[in-house]
């Protein structure tokens, strides 16, 4: 899988800043969680993305999830979005060329044909799952969208680290990339009032023909 | 082998070398040509074989992804509508004849199929690798028996969802096409490796028909676990077929060339053996003795040169041939034939005439034979003539060779310059001479020899000096069956006929022949017969008629013959004389004599002998010399002996004679006439010799019986021998009845039967016992000879 350009990861980054903050009420009794990505040989790994499903109670109702998924020079901005279920994902085409965007994955199937500028309307997520977009014109533009039931995600960052603020309390752990092969991490957590880390070592297969599978 | 055939050969040989050589080269080369070729060939056919099923792999991926990247495709896989599915794989599959289409999970599990026999949830192992490079080498698979070229390319939603797999069958028409395009004309062949038979095969039995193939083997990779291996095959024997045609046209150009060259090299060997055979009779005809034909080959070339030597050699050998003849058949110092040559011509010449009995004129032109009558048969005689000089020996002699020579170089001139030209004339031998000549008439003999004494017998003149000349001519005439020889000898006994009768000319007749034989044979037996003591002296006393008494004895000689007894000398004197062999008798006779009267002087009982001497021996110029010789070495006083003549002696040369019986006479033996009254000798001649006596021929005495008128003659005689001063002596007397007539007319000695007949020496030892003998009273002389090495032979002339 190819690598999501810098721009895109800082995207990413942001959105998934931006949707913690949106989440900031609950801030007190919120433990960080610092998670380490590193690859076998110790090299960071950016772009995982960390998925904490809340076993104890279930997880808060989303508010106004919206997400934005661009198509710039023939690629999608972000390639890797999670987004809350049921969340609605514009899909502008900023490209002079028109684009037609597809996916046909069982979480989410849809066929936005050939155009540009702002799509006639939003595509709502509202099955967790991967889902994985295409354009019908450009083989090489794919985008991943991870569908999760829960608020508290994010993705590692250039360095390899991610700190999430979670409520205390149990949480099964989900890891996903693209290229993602093996991973060694805890499947469960416990959160309590102090910070946890959470030191993730996995090995990426960069030429797997298929993607990973999701969570 | 003839030079001819050798040299023709020899280059035929060596052509067929020279085109053998090449043929060989040029078929290895045009072998090694057409594999070549055909291997290039084969390298472009595997090249396009390679080409065309990159093109396919080309096509079949288009066709797949065209298939893999619509969307709505990729919408019925991912709606797993294996329906619409099969059926978009059939219609992308029709599109390009692809056989095989068919969809299968990232796992190889077919999803969907076209039309084979594949159905959904089989296996599909040709999936597992997929196309993705364009280097990669075109992808075979063996499915049911049946070969595939398949490429596979994923279907993308966008991710790999699945993966079509797209085939085109590699069945015979297709393999057929394919080898068509290739060129080859080979048989294609695709096998997997896995088994022997191929799976596809432009042959239908899939054998390859024959060996003489060249072949390239294609590995094209299989996705399964077999190779499949395609085998494309170049004929050999295609491939050499353009060679083979040059081949075939060089062994046409070497056949026709060897043939022409045949011809060719047959026409030249015969250019040159040709004249070589020429040249070669031309040799055989100087072998054979033929140097009269030129050559007439005139080339510029080797065999020019050689034919001009050998006409050279020709006219050296001619010439050397023409001396040598001369040589051979001339006498050199006269220039006339000698006697080989004469002897040839005398041949030749009897053959002409004599033998065959007709006759040819040696000459007939053309224009006479129209007129020609048959001529009845015509011989013209044939005449040789024999010449022998007369005392050529003492020419030579006497006035030197040099002379002589000149003498008989006269002859020759003379019988050259004949008016009548001999057929031949030739010098045989010493001074005799021969002429052949053809006569008109037999009767023409006698004159033709006399024409050819006349021209011979003139006077010679050598160095201004006058010489006589005096030759005895034989003639014969060639008869029936006379060969040369034989006329030859005629001559011969005709010259002797004529010696004998004392004449120049004498003609041969039959009657001479017989004895010839008989009387050659005789003289070898008289030879035989002195060498071996048949001859013997016998001794006839003569008595003094008035006393008695005996003064003496005549020496006659007597032939013990074998085989005819006792030989009076009548039997073979004549014959000694013709032959010459008289002096040798003579000569030994006297020797006898001699000894024997020295005998008896020395004994004290002398008798005085008396040896007759013919006419030969008193041309004998040494007989005094000898006699003196004999006297001196006997020691008999010359008185002693008594010589007695025959009147024929004086015949031929009186003069010479005369000469000879003073030199006798000088020595002081005594000398006799015999048979006085016989001869022809003159009364003149007989008053000039120096004899003592004359001996009254026995034909006297006995006329003297019968007739008393002959009476006066003997008494004449007597009384005439007397007047001269001779003594007389009677022989032949045989009865007392003419004794005593004789003793009455006063003649001086008798001899005869009635005393005595000749007795051999013991006989006369016995008679002479008791008779009175006239008493002797002589001496004996001495006389200096100078040594007589007499090696002269009495041969016949």
């Amino acid at each position: 899988m190819r690598r999501a350009t810098l721009r895109g990861a800082r995207i990413a980054l942001l959105g998934a800043l931006g949707l913690h903050s949106m989440l900031a009420p609950a801030a007190a009794g919120a433990t960080p969680v610092s998670i380490t990505a590193r690859t076998v040989a110790g090299l960071p790994v950016a772009g995982l993305i960390v998925i904490l499903d809340p076993l104890d109670a279930p997880p808060p109702p989303a508010v106004h999830p919206h997400a934005v998924i661009d198509q710039v020079h023939k690629h999608f901005v972000p390639r890797v979005t999670v987004v809350r279920t049921g969340t609605a994902i514009t899909l502008p085409n900023s490209d002079q060329i028109r684009h037609q965007v597809y996916s046909f994955s069982p979480a989410k199937t849809f066929n936005l044909k050939l155009y540009a500028g702002s799509p006639a309307v939003d595509v709502v997520f509202d099955k967790p799952g991967l889902v994985v977009l295409g354009c019908n014109i450009h083989d090489t533009m794919v985008a991943f969208v991870g569908v999760v039931d829960t608020p508290f995600f994010g993705t590692v960052s250039d360095s390899g680290e991610l700190t999430l603020e979670v409520p205390a309390g149990r949480y099964r752990v989900r890891l996903w990339h693209p290229a993602l092969s093996a991973a060694t991490a805890p499947a469960e957590i416990t959160v309590s009032a102090q910070t946890l880390s959470l030191p993730i070592t996995l090995s990426l297969d960069t030429e797997r023909e298929t993607v990973a599978p999701w969570p | 082998m003839a030079l001819r055939t050798r040299i023709a050969v020899t280059f035929l040989l060596l052509l067929g070398a020279v085109l053998a050589a090449a043929l060989t080269a040029v078929s290895i080369a045009n072998r090694s040509n057409a594999e070549r070729e055909a291997r290039r060939q084969l390298e472009v056919g595997a090249l396009v074989f390679t080409r065309l099923l990159d093109s396919n792999q080309r096509l079949l991926t288009q066709a797949a992804r065209a298939v893999a990247d619509d969307y709505g495709f990729r919408e019925a896989v991912a709606a797993r509508d294996t329906a619409t599915l099969a059926s978009a794989l059939e219609n992308s599959g029709a599109r390009i004849g692809a056989a095989l289409v068919v969809l299968t999970s990232l796992d190889g599990e077919v999803l969907a199929a076209s039309g084979s026999h594949l159905s959904p949830g089989a296996r599909f192992p040709g999936a597992i690798r997929h196309t993705h490079a364009s280097e990669q080498a075109p992808q075979m698979m063996v499915e049911d028996g049946r070969i595939y070229q398949v490429v596979t390319v994923a279907v993308r939603s966008p991710l790999p969802v699945a993966r079509i797999s797209m085939g085109f069958a590699l069945d015979e028409s297709a393999a057929r096409e394919l080898s068509s395009l290739t060129g080859l004309g080979g048989p294609l062949s695709v096998r997997a490796t896995s088994g022997w038979q191929p799976l596809v095969s432009t042959r239908p039995n899939g054998e390859s028909a024959s060996t003489d193939v060249a072949v390239r083997r294609l590995t094209l990779s299989d996705i399964g676990h077999d190779e499949v291996v395609a085998t494309l095959s170049r004929s050999l024997a295609d491939a050499r077929a353009p060679f083979a045609r040059l081949t075939n046209t060089l062994i046409l150009i070497g056949s026709l060339s060897m043939v022409g060259f045949a011809w060719a090299a047959f026409w030249i060997a015969r250019n040159i053996t040709q004249p070589l055979q020429d040249l070669t009779r031309s040799v055989d005809r100087i072998r054979a003795g033929d140097y009269e034909v030129a050559l007439a080959m005139h080339r510029p070339d080797e065999l020019g040169v050689l034919a001009d030597g050998l006409e050279h050699m020709q006219r050296a050998v001619q010439l050397r041939d023409r001396s040598i003849r001369r040589l051979a058949y001339e006498d050199t110092l006269t220039g006339l034939m000698n006697r080989t040559a004469f002897g040839g011509a005398l041949e030749s010449a009897l053959e002409r005439t004599g033998r065959t009995g007709r006759h040819e004129r040696p000459e007939r032109t053309g224009r006479d034979e129209r007129h020609e009558r048959p001529e009845p048969p015509h011989e013209r005689p044939l005449a040789v003539a024999r010449i022998n000089l007369d005392r050529f020996r003492r020419i030579n002699e006497h006035l030197g060779y040099a002379v002589g020579d000149e003498v008989l170089r006269t002859i020759a001139e003379r019988l050259k310059g004949l008016a009548a030209a001999p057929l031949a004339a030739a010098r045989l031998a010493g001074d005799q001479f021969a002429v052949l000549a053809e006569l008109e008439v037999a009767a023409d003999l006698a004159p033709w020899g006399a024409a050819l004494l006349d021209a011979l017998a003139a006077p010679a003149s050598v160095d201004s000096q006058p010489i006589d000349l005096s030759m005895t001519v034989g003639l014969a005439l060639a008869a029936k069956d006379t060969g040369a020889d034989a006329l030859l000898q005629r001559a011969d006994l005709a010259v002797e006929r004529a010696r004998r009768a004392k004449r120049p000319l004498a003609i041969y007749e039959d009657g001479l022949a017989p004895a010839a034989r008989d009387q050659l044979s005789l003289l070898g037996e008289l030879r035989h017969a002195l060498e071996h003591g048949e001859l013997q002296l016998y001794f006839q006393p003569k008595l003094e008629l008035a006393t008695g008494r005996v003064c003496g004895a005549e020496v006659l000689l007597r032939w013990q013959h074998p085989t005819r007894g006792l030989l009076a000398p009548a039997a073979f004197i004549p014959f000694a004389e013709q032959t010459g062999f008289l002096r040798r008798m003579t000569r030994w006779t006297l020797e006898r004599a001699i000894g024997q009267a020295a005998q008896w002087y020395r004994a004290g009982r002398p008798l005085a002998l008396a040896v007759n001497i013919g006419a030969d021996d008193l041309t004998d110029e040494r007989l005094d010399s000898r006699i003196a010789q004999l006297l001196t070495v006997h020691q008999l006083p010359p008185a002693l002996l008594t010589l007695e003549l025959t009147e024929s002696g004086f015949i031929d040369d009186a003069e010479r004679a005369l000469r000879m019986l003073d030199a006798l006479r000088t020595l002081g033996v005594k000398l006799s006439i015999d048979d006085f009254g016989t001869g022809y000798s003159s009364l003149s001649l007989l008053a000039r010799m120096p004899v003592q006596e004359v001996k009254i021929d026995r034909s006297f005495v006995q006329a003297l019986e019968s007739d008393p008128e002959f009476l006066a003659v003997v008494r004449s005689a007597i009384d005439m021998g007397h007047n001269l001063g001779l003594a007389v002596v009677a022989e032949g007397i045989e009865t007392a009845s003419s004794a005593e007539r004789l003793r009455a007319l006063h003649c001086d000695v008798g001899q005869g039967y009635l005393y005595a007949q000749p007795l051999p020496l013991a006989e006369l030892d016995q008679w002479l016992l008791g008779r009175e003998r006239v008493p002797v009273i002589a001496v004996p002389v001495s006389f200096r000879v100078e040594d007589l090495g007499d090696t002269v032979s009495l041969a016949t002339y």
